[in-house]
């Protein structure tokens, strides 16, 4: 030992070693940064690093399935039910959201016109089979105040009126009906009035028909027209359809145009059955 | 006839149960298929009722045709009970007809199908729509009428191979004594 204190290899080894603190006590006084020799190794030894760091990974991770093959089954099957839950709380709140959105538009009726009494929104449970004139049937009846003569409407505008009243169960027949006649007004000039009445050729396209408008009226394309409340069936200034282009009658003594009603009556989902408004005319009048 | 044992009189009252029962819920399935979307459909439990008709006796065919037509009724929007007494007509009328004239062959059910949908749809125009008078009421007629008599007919040829399927399985089968098959035979 002593023969190796006194040698010269000892002497190098040391004169390392103090060259080694040196380097350690100027790589301190970098205050966190790399000296560059450091630096460089990093540099050359980074592509090598990262390719046996994958591997490993890899190995790691391999035996990683092997070894907690159970626990990860388990986490899976728990997450799968918490993704289970999430989706139907996700469904139900897109029905919700729905919902909300439908009674919103109806709010919007109720603060138009304060005089009415309207209905629960009521569901479309189905079309008439074969109706080319698309009566359909709501899921109120006389059970949630319904009777047969009210008009039924959408947020959009006037949809039709309910004629067959069950105790659940209520049929519509729609503005797209000959059977069904309403009186309008332009909104636009309130003087130019008119009948509006289901047409077999508008109805394939589920519009309507205007007719019995004067000659002298100043309705555009366009238009919105609008109940007139006169018959006391519909409520006053209720929006029904859009003109969609004004020509003579086959008499030629009056005006008629096809309407694009409001609300597409082809596709509905809910509605509203007017129940009271001012100016009703009662079923015994 | 040859005398049945009880345990056959049991079999038979089971199958019949149950066939009724199918046919039933054919009808109930139907319906719910007319009630369902906004297209043009054909007005299937008028051909289900008719096949009924075919293979049984007057008064099954009676009930069934009635309850087909107060069905089309609900679902087609028309007065409640109309298209019932046509049907329930039809339906005693074509149950004779295979008992003493026709063969219960299918060319002969198709055209007596037709036939009667023909009818049940040219009634069901004429008093909904060309009585009243309404602007290119034919339109109806070319556009409307004679699609869904031409569906219904198509659906005719899945109802009768339908129902023939539920009879093969579950309908008695004849049990002629040896006499009674000397008769029919020389007859």
């Amino acid at each position: 030992m002593r023969d190796f204190i006194k040698s010269t290899r000892f002497k190098i080894l040391l004169a390392f070693l103090a060259f080694l603190t040196g380097i350690m006590i100027y790589a301190v006084t970098k205050g966190g940064y790399s000296i560059s020799g450091a630096s460089f190794i990093q540099t050359i030894t980074k592509p090598f690093r990262s390719f046996s760091n994958s591997i490993g990974m890899k190995i790691e991770g391999n035996l990683d399935k092997i070894n907690n093959a159970d626990e990860y089954y388990e986490e899976n099957k728990r997450l799968k039910a918490q993704i289970g839950e999430l989706n139907k709380q996700l469904t139900e709140y897109d029905a919700l959201k729905a919902e909300v959105e439908e009674l919103r538009k109806f709010v919007s009726i109720k603060e138009e016109h304060k005089d009415m009494i309207l209905s629960q929104p009521c569901d479309v449970i189905g079309y008439t089979a074969n109706d080319p004139f698309k009566s359909f049937t709501i899921d109120k009846g006389r059970a949630d105040g319904i009777e047969p003569n009210c008009p039924v409407a959408t947020a959009e505008g006037l949809v039709g009126i309910t004629v067959e009243v069950s105790e659940h169960v209520t049929t519509v027949r729609t503005i797209l009906s000959p059977d069904l006649s309403v009186a309008a007004v332009c909104s636009s000039s309130p003087a130019d009035s008119g009948i509006i009445e289901g047409d077999i050729l508008a109805s394939e396209n589920g519009c309507t028909k205007l007719s019995h408008v004067g000659t002298n009226n100043k309705i555009k394309p366009g238009s919105l027209m609008i109940t007139s409340g006169s018959s006391g069936l519909f409520p006053k200034d209720y929006p029904i359809g859009t003109i969609k282009e004004m020509k003579y009658d086959v008499s030629g003594l009056s005006m008629c145009s096809v309407i694009e009603p409001c609300a597409d009556i082809t596709r509905l989902t809910s509605v509203i059955v007017i129940m009271n408004f001012n100016g009703k005319k009662e079923a015994s009048e | 006839m040859r005398r049945r044992t009880t345990r056959e009189k049991r079999i038979l009252y089971v199958k019949t149960s149950l066939r009724w029962l199918i046919y039933y819920l054919i009808i109930f399935t139907e319906f719910i298929y007319m009630t369902t979307g906004t297209w043009l459909k054909p007005i299937i439990l008028l051909p289900t009722a008719l096949a009924i008709a075919v293979n049984n006796n007057q008064y099954g065919s009676v009930v069934t045709g009635a309850v087909c037509g107060f069905l089309i009724d609900i679902a087609c929007g028309k007065l409640f009970g109309y298209n019932s007494v046509l049907i329930a007509f039809f339906c005693i009328v074509i149950s004779l007809l295979f008992e003493l004239y026709l063969r219960n062959k299918f060319i002969n059910y198709m055209i007596i199908t037709a036939a009667s949908s023909y009818l049940q749809c040219w009634l069901d125009y004429k008093f909904y729509y060309q009585m009243w008078n309404y602007n290119n009421v034919h339109l109806i007629f070319r556009r409307y009428t004679i699609k869904i008599w031409v569906y219904t007919v198509i659906s005719a040829v899945i109802v009768y191979f339908l129902i023939r399927l539920v009879n093969r399985f579950l309908m008695p089968k004849k049990h002629l004594s040896i006499e009674e098959a000397i008769i029919t035979k020389t007859q």
